[in-house]
């Protein structure tokens, strides 16, 4: 094994194991470890099989190696970001929505702010009649 | 009773009268930002029924209805699909399991009746069945069956905290409830074919859901619980 590879080896665990650590804290949610769980392991595979990104890179067309990787790397970074952009916007929009809502259950300012206890509402039609068309985009 | 639904106002009302009609409980509608008259028929119909601002998920919802039963005092909560896959019927036989003492958590297995899946949707099931089984120490055939009856006790723990990702809101909660030293039995229920609405799952998406989930028990040991909601706190 080359010092490369070693620290190609090292790197990736470490990123799983840091990927593992937090989701066990519960500060990340399922669906991202997954993603960079699988970069760690997709990393691994690359540092460790010269050979086969070798035949990949000439398959294309690519004169070196590790350019191919830079590439890739380079393209699912970006589609990271821009996952995560839309996410962001997302998140924006529900934002503004949840206030909306508030400011609809504080009802108008100078009166009596309701209690803010989640009190039972009396079930009926008016809680079907005040809806907020939300989630401008459906994608889920 | 809790029925979370999302764009199912071609089944919600029958199955909402279809449950007035057999069984004496109050009906909690939460509908998960649905884009069509889910609510409104729901209510019509007679439930009671709280909205989302928008789609959280299936989880999202079970947890605003626990904390509504949690709240107002129900002792027993029961689970049933809105798009008329399960039987009222069935629904008594969870709830008495969980009235006589017998279960904290009553799941109702679609595995009694004939069920289309996909191998691969059949295969991740058994997995999952298999792991969850053997961490429970009790059998649990159909892991991610939205069919439940819970008790009291699993009530006021549920609506402190569980788990809102896809599937994982039935199948981490299972663990949970292992967890906390509840009685999980599972009983085998009728299922009908979906009479609305759309099902879910393609291939890679049961191929990533099986993954994540393999992920979820696989570390549950370890992981900090989830966040509990101090009693009382907003």
């Amino acid at each position: 094994m080359s010092r490369l590879e070693l620290v190609v080896l090292i790197a990736a665990v470490l990123l799983m194991a840091f990927t593992l650590e937090v989701l066990r804290r519960r500060r990340l949610s399922e669906s991202y470890a997954l993603l960079w769980l699988g970069v760690g392991l997709g990393a691994l595979i690359l540092g460790l099989a010269r050979p086969l990104v070798d035949r990949v890179s000439q398959a294309l067309g690519i004169a070196y190696g590790t350019s191919l990787v830079f590439g890739v790397a380079l393209l699912f970074l970006l589609a990271v970001c821009i996952n995560l952009s839309i996410h962001v916007s997302k998140l924006e929009s529900r934002v503004e929505v949840l206030a909306e809502e508030v400011a609809l259950l504080r009802g108008p300012v100078g009166q009596p702010i309701a209690d803010p206890a989640p009190a039972p509402r009396p079930p009926g039609p008016e809680m079907a009649s005040g809806r907020l068309d939300a989630d401008p985009d459906a994608s889920r | 009773m809790i029925i979370p639904a999302l764009n199912e106002e071609e089944t919600v009302a029958a199955v909402v009268r279809g449950v007035l009609d057999h069984l004496e409980a109050d009906i909690l509608v939460v509908d998960d930002g649905s884009h069509d008259r889910t609510a409104t028929v729901a209510t019509q119909a007679g439930a009671i029924v709280l909205r989302h601002p928008f789609n959280l998920g299936v989880g999202a919802a079970l947890r605003t209805g626990f904390r509504y039963a949690s709240e107002h005092g129900y002792q027993v909560v029961a689970q049933v699909d809105a798009d008329g896959q399960h039987e009222v019927t069935d629904a008594k036989r969870l709830v008495e399991l969980v009235t006589n003492g017998e279960a904290d958590l009553a799941v109702g297995s679609r595995f009694g009746s004939v069920y289309d899946v996909s191998r691969l949707r059949r295969l991740s099931m058994k997995l999952l069945s298999r792991r969850v089984s053997r961490y429970l120490g009790t059998p649990i055939h159909d892991t991610t069956s939205g069919f439940r009856a819970f008790s009291h006790a699993a009530v006021t723990r549920f609506a402190r905290s569980y788990p809102s990702a896809y599937l994982s809101d039935t199948v981490e909660a299972l663990l949970m409830a292992g967890d906390w030293g509840l009685t999980v039995v599972e009983i085998p229920v009728q299922m009908h074919a979906r009479k609305g609405g759309q099902p879910s799952a393609n291939f890679g998406r049961s191929l990533y859901h099986l993954a994540r989930l393999t992920l979820v028990i696989g570390l549950h040991r370890f992981r900090r619980p989830l966040y509990q909601r101090v009693e009382g706190a907003q």
